[in-house]
């Protein structure tokens, strides 16, 4: 009865808002809300049967058909641990996590549990999540990507465990540098990549009435660290500390406020555009674009003229590259937490993962899935596999991650809208510390 | 003895009507209670504690803790005084434009009914998807802004609107009285029927011209329809929301931060759920007050 109270208290919230109208955003929230309400989590049922439940993000057509052939196969061959999977709508960015938040309040957790990578700090923090370190060993680890055992790892365990990555480069129009006399930078040699003088200096030179000279809004919401996050790491800036404790003398360091004050150049020149329209680069209206291995695909199917080259190094060479996926991790409601283990075991494998990251299109998060895998030895692929074993970093970890990720897309789409730097970072960390004292200290 | 057994059979029946009553209403009132009115309580309840979001078992008592560190937090003040900038310029722009358009459409004119459903059809679409247009049409780049594609054709200068704080709430603003005119405006034209045609035909006898026929007529039998039509936009304009959040996610500068919008950031977005209560509570009270006292003002009139 007070879980019930509970949950009825976390949509308090939403029902106060709803009370007074009828805004789309509460409606969807009261919506998913009530969906995590209905939610029960199975456990040893009468039989000696184990059930375990898994949630995950509704994907596209091939995930979801690679999800119900595993699931069916692993059923099969495993009568005394039934798996089943829900796959949950994301509508906007949080419909997801509002779902889990509810779950949480009223104690109907999955067993197994999808969760975006920066965010496994905050929920192994919090004890939603328990440790996988039986499950994998340091051996299995070193197959693992560097960055995706350092995003999964919070407080020295591991807390998660990423089928697939993710990668950013510079992909750029080739009849647009020809026509401005710029020379390709290479996508074989790191050496050969654009330097932030010569990124800031070309896309000067490759704006036009027509197009703009680059392409670095992924989008106004977690995009912004994303993306942008490494040309902080390149410019000899921090977010946070060690442990994910502080950011103030981090996020707002000169380091950091210089290399926000160079990112603002390309907007406040309007070389690239604060507000791009969607395919921006694939339509032909910006020259380049910081894009994703998720690009690719549709470049490829495209007329379009195009090359690729490294995420942009720093002038004295320093070199670091986006990374990140969601990641599968077993929660503290789980009956049976062994069960969803040794299926976790069993989906991570290097077959499975090479299926996986095959039907997604994603660079697997396994070195050795891509002997299994097609048309990563050459090209875009290759690049961003290359940037993922050897310049991949992942964003900062910290129990406070949406509070950082909040605030620091918020400071740099105000420092583009002409606001100071140090003052807006200034901002970010204290409202950071606010946070992680409030709640963890 | 008779008298008596009349009133006890009149008593009995009145009874038996409210138990009627009570049952025919209760799915009603059990949804009102526990979709409205449980939850106010709870977020009263959980204002005065400090909660964070996936730590139900963490909730710590700190009294009015939230409500000091709220009065104190420049974000509230911030966001109070857009919603307050909004509803201010929204709700006699929107009624005025809505009283405007239903004049131009009541009546019987050749075609009229196409035009009202035209000035109605932005009502019956979803508020993000109009919140996407909006955006593209806003855009500050003349190759994709419609509006700024416009501006540069007659030899203007692009407007970025919704990236400068100066232009970010004004151009939120037109969108939503565009947006919702059209409701106001059904509500006017039934309003508008419902007025004797005797009247405008006594003014015209008269010797009235339209503009005296609006002012003597129109006008004053419309009067419980204005009324009502402030008081409903009034409250809507409160919560504004969905456009801040689709279209500049509060920004630029904190330009567009309402006070849902900021309740939903502290709440959802960074898990401070007991802040986030206290400040729906203070929104709840602001909005209650403020219903009436325009009811209050519009009785005395």
């Amino acid at each position: 009865m007070k879980k019930v109270l509970r949950t009825l208290g976390v949509l308090a919230l939403g029902g106060m808002l709803a009370a007074c109208g009828n805004s789309s955003g509460t409606t969807k929230q009261a919506d998913s809300s009530s969906a995590g309400e209905s939610q029960v989590t199975e456990s040893k049922s009468a039989d000696g049967v184990t059930n375990v439940t898994i949630w995950s993000p509704t994907d596209t057509a091939a995930i979801e058909a690679w999800w119900v052939e595993k699931i069916d196969q692993w059923n099969k061959e495993n009568p005394d641990i039934q798996v089943k999977r829900e796959a949950i709508d994301r509508a906007d960015a949080y419909a997801y996590e509002n779902k889990i938040t509810t779950a949480t309040t009223s104690g109907n957790l999955p067993d197994i549990l999808y969760v975006d990578g920066p965010m496994v700090s905050y929920y192994a923090a919090n004890g939603i999540t328990v440790p996988l370190d039986s499950y994998f060993t340091a051996d299995d680890l070193k197959d693992f990507m560097p960055s995706t055992v350092q995003a999964d790892t919070y407080d020295g365990k591991l807390y998660a465990i990423a089928p697939t990555e993710s990668s950013v480069a510079l992909f750029y129009n080739k009849d647009y540098l020809d026509k401005a006399g710029i020379a390709y930078p290479s996508d074989t040699d790191i050496k050969g990549a654009w330097t932030w003088s010569q990124f800031l200096d070309n896309a000067k030179k490759l704006t036009t009435d027509d197009y703009v000279g680059t392409n670095i809004i992924m989008d106004k919401g977690e995009g912004i660290i994303y993306a942008l996050g490494q040309f902080f790491t390149e410019g000899g800036a921090e977010f946070v500390n060690e442990d994910g404790s502080k950011a103030d003398g981090y996020v707002n360091s000169d380091a950091s406020i210089k290399t926000a004050e160079y990112l603002n150049e390309f907007i406040k020149n309007g070389y690239a555009n604060l507000d791009p329209v969607k395919d921006e680069f694939l339509n032909g209206k910006a020259a380049t674009l910081l894009g994703g291995s998720w690009n690719i695909a549709d470049l490829e199917k495209s007329n379009l003229n195009w090359g690729v080259s490294y995420f942009p190094v720093a002038d004295d060479g320093k070199a670091a590259s986006p990374t990140g996926d969601w990641a599968a991790a077993i929660t503290r409601d789980s009956k049976n937490p062994d069960a969803a283990g040794k299926f976790l075991q069993w989906a991570m494998n290097s077959d499975n993962i090479a299926s996986y990251a095959s039907a997604v299109a994603k660079p697997a998060s396994r070195t050795s899935a891509y002997d299994k895998m097609e048309g990563w030895d050459s090209g875009a692929r290759a690049l961003m596999k290359w940037q993922l074993q050897n310049t991949g970093v992942s964003r900062p970890r910290t129990p406070s991650y949406s509070v950082l990720s909040t605030d620091f897309s918020t400071a740099m789409l105000n420092i583009f809208a002409g606001a100071d730097a140090k003052e807006e970072l200034d901002n970010v960390a204290k409202n950071f510390d606010e946070n992680y004292e409030m709640y963890y200290k | 003895m008779a008298t008596l057994q009349r009133v006890n059979k009149k008593g009995k029946k009145e009874y038996s009507d409210n138990l009627a009553g009570f049952i025919m209403s209760s799915p009603a009132i059990i949804l009102l209670v526990a979709f409205l009115i449980i939850p106010i309580i709870y977020t009263i309840y959980y204002s005065f504690f400090t909660y964070q979001v996936v730590r139900p078992d963490n909730i710590k008592f700190n009294a009015i803790g939230n409500y000091v560190k709220l009065f104190h937090d420049e974000n509230f003040y911030v966001a109070l005084k857009n919603t307050v900038y909004f509803t201010v310029i929204v709700v006699p722009v929107q009624c005025t434009l809505a009283l405007v358009l239903a004049l131009m459409v009541s009546g019987k004119k050749k075609g009229v009914a196409i035009f009202r459903t035209l000035y109605y059809s932005p009502q019956i679409t979803s508020m993000v998807i109009i919140a996407v247009l909006w955006t593209i049409l806003y855009n500050s780049n003349a190759n994709t802004g419609l509006i700024n594609a416009f501006l540069k054709s007659i030899g203007m200068q692009p407007i970025d609107f919704l990236n400068n704080p100066k232009t970010a709430m004004n151009s939120i603003i037109f969108m939503s009285a565009w947006q919702g005119a059209g409701y106001q405006m059904m509500i006017f034209i039934a309003g508008l029927n419902a007025i004797p045609t005797e009247q405008y035909e006594a003014a015209s006898v008269d010797g009235a011209d339209w503009f005296a026929k609006l002012i003597y007529v129109t006008l004053p039998g419309l009067i419980n329809t204005i009324k009502y039509v402030l008081m409903i936009t009034l409250i809507q304009a409160m919560k504004l929301f969905t456009q801040p959040y689709i279209m500049t996610k509060g920004g630029p500068r904190n330009a567009t931060k309402t006070l849902v919008f900021y309740i939903y950031e502290q709440g959802f977005q960074k898990g401070n759920f007991g802040y986030a209560c206290s400040i729906a509570t203070v929104f709840f009270i602001i909005v209650v007050a403020l219903s009436i006292i325009v009811k209050k003002i519009s009785k005395t009139n």
